[in-house]
């Protein structure tokens, strides 16, 4: 204590008790004393103005008594010709245009208006920063550049501000950026929604519910087909969890499809298996959370299930498919499985091979962990009609020859995707075992030949098929362009002959990237002559050939076209179409609709 | 029977009725063949349909869709039409019947 006191007498002499504010403005230099004065000096001054004003007014009011019929003074008339020259000027100024470009369209699109508005602001006597007294309220307040100016002159704060907004002016309409629309209607257009005239009702209302699943408790009797269609716009939405799960589950269905599990968790899938004793087709797709103790309940429970569809179970583990296919393969008829990079092997595809004796439908894509030794297994499913795969690992083409020769007499589909050694001897084996296939896909290889693929197609005693999908089956060469001259891939050989056998009864064709095809096998596919009546969907993406010569016949050729997809193809710039045609993919250039 | 009538008539089952011109109601599949006169459905020859399944508020949303649809038909970008979310999925059931 003594050393403390001791220090303050050294440096000052004491003082009566003040406060740490005190202490703290005394340090930073500012002086309660001064911001007293100047508090004051300002209401005296206020006060004077008052008074000065009031009898300004008091003056003014008899002044208008006196001279109500009189011109105004000759100050006044100058002050009033100044300001339209003002206004005439500002008007004449660039800012003046931009600003009434950016109104227009607003309801009060008045010259005038806006001319005085901006004299108003360029005679405003303060600078943002400095302080003034509300005109309306006469609270004090710091000048912004949106303060804005009263009815009677001055600048008004910020409440008085709005206040002053809100009556006459209502607020600018929203506007939307012309983005919008464009990417609304690429999205319809994606989705091949081009017909005309007004939505039909029951789709605007699924879509209805859709937006306001969240207030929906029970969707009562809604039949089967209305409920997949539901199902589709919610997953699409992202909105399918374990409250709008409730709304799926109904006991006499025998089917669930739901496109996305994401946010499903053990228990809804237990009681989707729970409520759902009759179930016969589960197609969950999205599905990470599914685990074995869900299999493990669909084994327990003995269900009577078909047809199984699911799109990347990876929590689920090789022994629990296993048991899964021992138990359940026998009464299997469609299994489609995608996104598999964790479980599944060839050893779990071999067993799924032994036990699903009755399968008709199969279709494994993207998987990862299975290769050679699985298309083996596969070969003994004597009863498939379907087939579709995709796999991750690089396989030999000798399997696969085994598999077309053994299950081709019998399918109806096929599908093999990113078979990146396949050649010629594979279409050769579609070409004589192969003889009721309706659907065909081959993509992503660069070692099949054009004369294989005309090959395949002469003389083939397969009847027309209705959908075909050869994108991407061309020569990759960066230093060669225009490939050899052999041609890799499908050329214009391939596809002509591709379309005198198919072309009657095609409906779906995707030949994108196949880029040897020329201009003049283009041209005869595509004469006047020719018809392919069934022709809807047409994918000739990166089809540097097709000119607008070239895409008005085949607009020409294909009556019930409905979906045009032409990313890519830069040679054509202008373009007629017939109304209820998708047109896909054209940016720059012109397109009329008939 | 020889003669259309130009208007056709739709009755709730609560008793509302609406009365609208005939190739707007026909835009309903089954409305449609309610009034085929090849039909000799009683609908067909009296011109009066009634829906005992729907209550008027809901039909009355019905009956502004067919104008709706009548006043939009080929048209492009149409605007979508004002549903409240309380009448959605009454109205769902309806445009299911109603196959529309």
């Amino acid at each position: 204590m003594r050393k403390r006191s001791g220090r303050r007498t050294a440096r000052n002499p004491i003082r009566g008790p003040h406060s740490a504010l005190t202490d703290f403005l005394a340090s930073n230099n500012i002086s309660a004393a001064q911001i007293r004065d100047d508090y004051e000096q300002r209401l005296q001054t206020a006060q004077q103005q008052a008074e000065q004003e009031a009898a300004q007014q008091e003056e003014a009011e008899d002044a208008v008594e006196d001279s109500e019929y009189q011109p105004d003074s000759p100050e006044e008339q100058t002050k009033k010709r100044k300001r339209q020259q003002a206004i005439e000027k500002t008007k004449k100024s660039k800012e003046f245009a931009r600003r009434k470009a950016r109104r227009a369209g607003e309801p009060d699109d008045d010259d005038d208006a806006l001319a005085n508005e901006m004299v108003d602001e360029k005679q405003r006597p303060m600078n943002p920063g400095q302080l003034a007294n509300c005109k309306i309220c006469k609270k004090r307040f710091t000048v912004t550049p949106y303060s804005k100016t009263g009815p009677r002159g001055g600048l008004l704060c910020a409440d008085c501000s709005k206040k002053q907004k809100a009556p006459g002016k209502k607020a600018p309409a929203k506007k939307r950026s012309s983005g919008i629309g464009r990417r609304q209607n690429q999205k319809t257009l994606l989705d091949g929604d081009v017909s005309n005239g007004a939505p039909s009702l029951l789709e605007t209302c699924i879509k209805k519910v859709g937006d306001n699943i969240d207030n929906i408790e029970e969707f009562g009797d809604l039949p089967p087909q209305l409920m997949h269609r539901l199902s589709q716009i919610l997953s699409r939405n992202r909105a399918v969890n374990s409250r709008t799960l409730e709304l799926f589950l109904r006991p006499q269905y025998r089917s669930i499809d739901l496109y996305d599990c994401a946010k499903l968790d053990t228990d809804a899938f237990h009681k989707i298996l729970a409520s759902m004793p009759g179930l016969t087709r589960l197609n969950l797709r999205f599905v990470t959370p599914f685990k074995d103790a869900v299999f493990e309940y669909i084994l327990d429970r003995d269900l009577k299930i078909q047809d199984l569809q699911l799109d990347s179970p990876n929590l689920v583990s090789n022994g629990c498919w296993r048991q899964l296919f021992i138990k359940l393969g026998p009464q299997l008829q469609t299994l489609k499985l995608w996104n598999l990079d964790w479980a599944f092997d060839d050893e779990t595809a071999e067993i799924m091979s032994n036990n699903c004796t009755g399968l008709r439908r199969l279709k494994l894509k993207h998987l990862w962990n299975i290769g050679d030794a699985a298309l083996k297994s596969i070969s003994s499913l004597k009863s498939l009609e379907h087939l579709s795969l995709n796999l991750k690992q690089e396989t030999t083409n000798e399997p696969l020859l085994q598999m077309i020769s053994q299950l081709g007499p019998n399918l109806r589909t096929l599908s093999l995707e990113e078979f990146q050694q396949v050649d010629d001897q594979l279409l050769q084996n579609i070409h004589d075992n192969c003889h009721h296939l309706s659907k065909l896909r081959l993509t992503s290889n660069a070692t099949i030949t054009d004369k294989g693929l005309a090959d395949l197609f002469r003389d083939w005693k397969n009847p027309p098929l209705t959908f075909v999908d050869f994108q991407k089956l061309r020569d990759v060469d960066t230093g060669n362009p225009a490939g050899p001259p052999d041609p890799i891939g499908l050329a214009s050989d391939g596809f002509k002959a591709l379309m005198e056998h198919s072309g009657s009864k095609l409906e779906t064709l995707n030949i994108a990237s196949c880029r040897h095809i020329t201009h003049a096998a283009f041209e005869e596919v595509f004469s006047e002559k020719k018809r392919y009546p069934a022709l809807k969907s047409l994918d000739i993406s990166f089809q540097l050939a097709v000119d607008d010569y070239v895409a008005q016949c085949i607009v020409r050729c294909c009556p019930a076209l409905t979906r045009l997809v032409v990313f890519g193809c830069f040679g054509i710039r202008d373009l007629h179409i017939h109304r209820g045609v998708a047109l896909i993919g054209l940016v720059t250039a012109k397109v009329t609709v008939d | 029977m020889a003669e259309q009538s130009e208007y056709v008539t739709l009755v709730s089952y609560d008793g509302f009725e609406y009365i609208l011109p005939r190739s707007a109601a026909c835009i309903s599949g089954t409305i449609r063949r309610m009034l085929d006169p090849s039909s000799k459905f009683s609908e067909a020859l009296t011109g009066r349909c009634v829906l005992e399944n729907m209550t008027g508020i809901v039909l009355e949303k019905v009956c502004e869709y067919f104008l709706y649809n009548e006043k939009h038909k080929d048209q492009t970008n149409v605007p979508d039409m004002e549903i409240p979310p309380e009448l959605c999925l009454e109205l769902l059931m309806a445009a299911d019947y109603l196959d529309t």
